[in-house]
């Protein structure tokens, strides 16, 4: 990795640290709740939920969109830079930005689960799925907006990234294999799981890698 | 070192509603070159291609030495470029975007950066959203210039400017060129700023350079004669004579390639010769190629 590839990953931190610092306080601060209770897990369950969603939201449309749209851009690719360096800087910036609060908050959201009494650790696996999905979503969002320059398709995107979530949390329940085990006092690492992440982390990898292979190769930089 | 700081041969970028066509253009080192055409003639497109954001249809363009936008990473280590429609990411302060300027480029002055903020008026801790549009092309000047480029590529860099800060930059950029390896391509639609500052003018028009020579030879070339024939203007077959315009016995006509020669052949008493201004040979050259252009079948 080159110097200034470093210097814009360190270029999206510093733009996006509170950004990232609040989301991780309110998300961390929301598994309070959801030690409390049936209700106060829902209400902080779905606020740790909403933390992480939002994140890959603002990060996609302020760190790209917005970047575009306010002309940035054009002072960003002023730079010494090639359009493969800008992607592939942007791609590592941004998903560092979402990785780090993310894994704060997976991290928590697992050891609640482990921690707590009132909840089966037969959950494990399937908020391991969850937040694994979450990442891949993001993923999704980053590489949809690095190639998508309109905001309604942007807008689509995001719609369809955020309701794909519900589908993800109800559907996951509903696999024979994973929901008879979820309220089980031991997490079941079967194989129907193993397949469930191994299909998440190629989504996650493949939507990753396109913007190497098309965006950046982009006859015209300023589209990307 | 390269011979030229830019080249650009036979360049074609077609849009859906606009084509640049057959541009070429060549700027020595140590040379201000001023890109000057109407609103919408290709200047931004151009100079947009010459940086490695578009990517030619057809032709070849080096920048420093270098084959574009092949090796774009490489030529702007080396090049200063600000446009009109650039800005600063907003939440960041100009200070973290000069820290941040200065930990890429070796060649960061940062006696000088302090200089031209000082001289530019700007204040290092002001986020970049709090700038006036005045301010966001100072201040991206400022990073430009700080780094002490080879070539310095501006498009349109005094169109948000107020008259004063239109004669600092002007006289920055001569102070850039103090060393003569330095160069600067700037458009713009303002022949006073171009006039001031450039040693070669390239007009662009539609797509098309339309001329392109050093600035003194353009005004060398170009007059208005003033010519009373009280028995009616002859039908000239010269060349020269780019337009005509007859009030009765008063002809005036606009002259590119004026000389004694040129005299002679047009055989007619002259009442009075003017010198044109940059402004005049521009939009006299602009409109005679835009008649030829319509002329052709």
């Amino acid at each position: 990795m080159n110097l200034l590839t470093r210097k814009l990953i360190a270029k999206e931190l510093y733009l996006y640290r509170w950004l990232l610092v609040g989301v991780t306080g309110a998300g961390l601060a929301s598994l309070l709740p959801a030690a409390s209770g049936e209700f106060g897990f829902n209400v902080g369950f779905l606020v740790w939920l909403t933390a992480i969603i939002a994140l890959g939201v603002m990060l996609a449309l302020f760190g790209v969109a917005t970047e575009r749209k306010e002309r940035s851009l054009l002072f960003i690719l002023s730079l010494p830079l090639s359009p493969g360096d800008y992607v592939r800087a942007k791609l590592l910036g941004l998903l560092a930005c979402f990785v780090l609060p993310w894994a704060a908050l997976s991290a928590g959201a697992v050891g609640l689960v482990l921690a707590m009494p009132g909840i089966a650790d037969g959950l494990l696996p399937y908020t391991v799925l969850l937040c694994v999905f979450l990442l891949m979503n993001f993923s999704v969002v980053l590489c949809a907006v690095l190639h998508v320059s309109s905001e309604a398709g942007m807008g689509g995107v995001i719609v369809l990234t955020n309701m794909s979530v519900s589908l993800f949390m109800m559907g996951i329940g509903r696999i024979p294999e994973l929901g008879a085990h979820m309220g089980k006092p031991e997490p079941v690492w079967n194989t129907a799981f193993w397949l469930l992440l191994a299909a998440e982390l190629v989504i996650a990898l493949v939507a990753l890698a396109l913007p190497l292979l098309i965006a950046a190769r982009r006859r015209d930089v300023e589209k990307v | 070192m390269s011979a030229k700081a830019i080249e650009m041969n036979g360049v074609r970028k077609a849009f859906r509603f606009f084509t640049l066509e057959d541009v070429s253009l060549d700027l020595e080192h140590g040379q201000i070159m001023g890109l000057v055409g109407p609103n919408g003639a290709g200047k931004s497109t151009t100079i947009r291609l010459l940086m490695g954001l578009l990517t030619a249809d057809a032709g070849s363009i080096r920048l420093l030495g270098h084959d574009m936008p092949h090796s774009q990473a490489a030529a702007k280590a080396d090049v200063g470029f600000v446009s009109d429609d650039m800005k600063l990411l907003p939440q960041a302060t100009l200070a973290w975007h000069m820290d941040f300027v200065a930990s890429i480029y070796p060649g960061w002055d940062a006696a000088y950066a302090a200089k031209l903020l000082k001289r530019f008026g700007l204040h290092a801790g002001q986020t970049a959203k709090s700038l006036s549009t005045g301010e966001q092309v100072k201040a991206l000047l400022l990073l430009a210039l700080a780094r002490r480029p080879r070539l310095l590529v501006l498009d349109e860099p005094t169109s948000g400017l107020d008259p004063v800060a239109r004669h600092e930059l002007l006289t920055e950029f001569m102070d850039v060129l103090r060393d003569d390896s330095r160069s600067i391509l700037f458009s713009s639609h303002n022949t006073l700023d171009v006039e001031r500052i450039s040693d070669r003018i390239t007009f662009i028009d539609r797509g098309r350079v339309v001329a392109s020579d050093n600035k003194e030879d353009f005004l060398e070339r170009w007059r208005t004669l003033r010519l009373r024939l009280p028995d009616g203007a002859p039908d000239w077959q010269l060349p020269e004579i780019v337009h005509r315009d007859i009030e009765g016995p008063n002809v005036t006509l606009t002259i590119d390639g004026f000389s004694d020669d040129f005299l002679a052949r047009l055989g007619a008493p002259i009442q009075e010769v003017h010198r044109m201004s940059l402004e005049e040979v521009f939009v006299a050259t602009v409109m005679h190629s835009r008649q030829m252009q319509e002329a052709r079948p």
